[in-house]
């Protein structure tokens, strides 16, 4: 289909992308697990102080659209789990091509009694508000992020509000509820 | 409809002129200031019925909030509606000021809203069509009439509640109570 | 001169929306902006895990106000590739027009409030009165004006009633009529042209440095738009373009905004044609005892302001163990605006933020 600008991409030159790219970063770190669930991601899982050099070395090879930073809260296990969500943007302009499409998933864990991490805004700068906001909703100390100020809450919680150990509905009937009607 | 009614005009002109021009304060505070656009634009044209957008509480006679208050909103709610002159009236439009609606359990948004400030009216539904916002005016066209739409004089005869449920849900205000001596009694 | 510290919102007439920013000013000019939102935080992600797959349809619109398809239609999309459900191709042109619909009357909602900001109270009334014969349609459709919940997975509530396509068609001709009236009165119009060249300039490599998406990106002349990058429903099988422009000023980013306009209808139009016949929904299993299987999905779509990404995590429960939304207003109003406010003068914040369209619902969640 070129009519529309769109150039179409076979599955196989697909999946080679990936698997070179999966043999490069198995290559270069240790302690590293990196799956290709479909030919459109790439999910990596690492340790948590080889999450910033990863991401630099994501950069370097052409990844340089940080889309999001996320955080799971694994209780059970006492971890916490966070997510960045990295893609690219057009490599030549009017041409799509197969990189865009690659989303890499990167994991990392840390512990849930210590949230710390280190910031990855010298590689990003976009970043700074996610960690914000992660830092608000879940507790989690960015190393080297100066400016971890509220972003949107009002009220000071004691247990951060996403956490799921913080119990929305019995927040509401403790708090809410008991104002009396005038 | 009175609004032709010379006699009236004479007798009583103060109330007349606020019931026939409720002007409503611009203030987007939830997911219903959707449906005020299209209100107050050519198709629904709400100028029909007196109502119009001015932009600061000091003009406004009308407070139309819009959707789900959260925390943070509730502060600049209750500053704006302690701005605004008397006599002033107040209607919830969406289920969510009324008991929450869908965000019954969220953290961050307050329930009732009647517990903070008073409300004359509530327009239910989400999204409330725009008719519905002609019928809360109409409505209140009648309740300004009989003179049951007092929430004003709630507010100042209950401050000191009011200002207690504020606080319990804000902490501390950092601006001081609007009517000191009702406060104090 | 003196240092003030100004705040703006979140009752302002510049204001569109719940949202305040905090300026730091020195006579007219801005040193320092703090975008300050959080007014209508309600912590969606934390209340959907609270409630069963099939009753987050109802909450996952009531994100954005301005176009909840694309909210419905991402949640979907990561439904279905967790639970592996297959969507009937019929289903997928009709998700696919009414997204394109709501994009239209998404645009025209966001030229109602640039024109009104700019003092075009006209051209502001035509476009909330064209979007609101976009909103009849949906009526008609779906039931509801503004929230829709139309589309759902493994397809699409109801299919078109009858006649409805022609309606579509007569509906759009009429607002496609009236290109040449807005044109001349104010796309054209040298007043706009004043007003919004050269404000709040965003060069191309800051832009991706930043992580813009959607207009504020191809207005400086880069084509990424994920409808082309990563199709989904029929986005592949349908030939459209995008329009871009080089400048990354406010007048670019409403060109871009007009021009993408004129490509949905057309769009509409190419769809309404090839629409196949057939089914518009694969029965899922029972919604209350629905147990979605281990997993996680990031999926994205193309609202009309940029890039919404949906990533989900399933714990093989009734529920979702965890949602994030990726809008692309949380970039636009929280970096870019900062960074484009600096150094701009007073009378320009609304123009800024309006042009780059940032909705504060989409940003607070």
């Amino acid at each position: 289909m070129t009519e529309g600008g769109y150039v179409g991409v076979t599955a196989s030159s697909m999946i080679m992308t990936n698997k070179k790219l999966k043999e490069e970063l198995e290559s270069t770190f240790k302690d590293i697990q990196v799956i290709v669930p479909e030919d459109t991601r790439l999910n990596i899982t690492a340790r948590e102080e080889d999450a910033l050099t990863i991401l630099k070395f994501l950069k370097d090879r052409g990844f340089n659209f940080l889309t999001l930073i996320s955080c799971v809260d694994w209780i059970k296990e006492n971890e916490f789990e966070l997510v960045y969500i990295i893609t690219s943007y057009l490599q030549k302009n009017d041409e799509y091509t197969q990189r865009e499409k690659l989303q890499i998933i990167l994991k990392t864990r840390i512990s849930r009694t210590i949230p710390e991490s280190k910031t990855v805004t010298p590689i990003f700068s976009n970043a700074e508000v996610y960690e914000r906001e992660l830092h608000e909703l879940f507790g989690i100390k960015f190393e080297g992020n100066q400016r971890l100020i509220p972003l949107f809450l009002e009220r000071e919680y004691k247990i951060p509000p996403f956490r799921k150990d913080f119990d929305t509905r019995e927040y509401v009937k403790e708090v809410f509820d008991k104002i009396p009607f005038v | 409809m009175d609004r032709r009614d010379i006699k009236k005009w004479f007798k009583e002109p103060a109330k007349m002129g606020h019931k026939y021009s409720l002007w409503v304060i611009y203030f987007c505070t939830g997911c219903g200031i959707i449906e005020i656009p299209p209100v107050i634009t050519s198709r629904w044209d709400a100028e029909r019925f007196g109502v119009i957008p001015v932009a600061t509480p000091r003009q406004a006679n009308l407070f139309l909030i819009t959707g789900y208050v959260s925390v943070k909103t509730l502060k600049a709610i209750i500053r704006t509606y302690e701005q605004m002159p008397e006599p002033k009236y107040t209607v919830g439009f969406g289920s969510c000021p009324i008991n929450g609606g869908m965000y019954w359990d969220s953290y961050n948004t307050i329930k009732h809203l009647d517990k903070y400030i008073p409300v004359d009216g509530w327009i239910a539904g989400c999204m409330p069509r725009p008719e519905a916002i002609f019928i809360a005016v109409t409505h209140l066209w009648t309740m300004i009439d009989k003179g049951m739409a007092d929430g004003y004089l709630k507010y100042r005869e209950k401050y000191k509640y009011y200002r207690k449920n504020q606080e319990m849900a804000l902490g501390k205000l950092e601006w001081s109570p609007l009517y000191p001596r009702e406060n104090q009694k | 001169m003196r240092e003030l510290e100004l705040y703006f919102g979140p009752q302002h007439l510049g204001m569109v929306g719940n949202f305040s920013i905090t300026l730091k000013v020195e006579g007219d000019r801005i040193l320092e902006a703090q975008a300050n939102p959080g007014y209508l935080h309600r912590g969606f992600e934390k209340l959907m895990e609270y409630r069963t797959w099939i009753q987050n349809f109802p909450m996952v619109c009531r994100i954005n106000v301005i176009e909840p398809d694309s909210m419905e239609m991402v949640y979907a999309m990561a439904v279905e590739k967790l639970a592996g459900i297959e969507v009937p191709e019929r289903a997928n042109y009709i998700r696919t027009i009414v997204l394109e619909l709501s994009r239209v009357s998404s645009h025209l909602f966001g030229l109602w409030a640039y024109a009104n900001m700019l003092g075009f109270d006209t051209v502001a009334q035509w476009a909330m009165y064209h979007r609101d014969l976009i909103l009849d349609l949906f009526e008609e459709l779906t039931g509801g004006r503004v929230y829709h919940i139309y589309i759902w997975p493994g397809g699409v509530r109801r299919d078109f009633p009858e006649g409805f396509k022609d309606k579509i068609v007569n509906t759009l001709h009429s607002i496609g009529s009236c290109i040449p009236d807005y044109d001349n009165t104010f796309f054209n119009n040298r007043l706009f042209y004043e007003r919004a060249k050269g404000i709040g300039k965003i060069t191309q490599k800051e832009a991706k440095e930043l992580g813009a998406t959607g207009q504020v990106l191809r207005a400086t002349g880069e084509k990424f738009d994920i409808r082309k990058v990563e199709p989904y429903a029929v986005y592949d099988k349908v030939d459209f373009e995008i329009p871009t422009r080089e400048d990354g000023d406010a007048y670019s980013r409403i060109w871009v905004i007009r021009d993408e306009m004129i490509e949905s209808v057309h769009m509409i139009f190419k769809l309404l044609d090839a629409m196949p016949e057939g089914s518009v929904y694969n029965k899922v299993p029972n919604p209350f005892k629905w147990k979605i299987p281990k997993g996680e999905a990031y999926v994205r779509v193309e609202s009309s302001r940029g890039e919404l990404g949906l990533y989900m995590v399933s714990n093989g429960e009734d529920k979702p163990y965890r949602v994030h939304f990726r809008t692309p207003s949380y970039t636009h109003g929280l970096v870019i605006l900062e960074k484009l406010l600096k150094n701009a003068s007073i009378a320009d914040v609304g123009n800024i933020m309006i042009s780059l369209y940032v909705i504060a619902p989409e940003i607070d969640r």
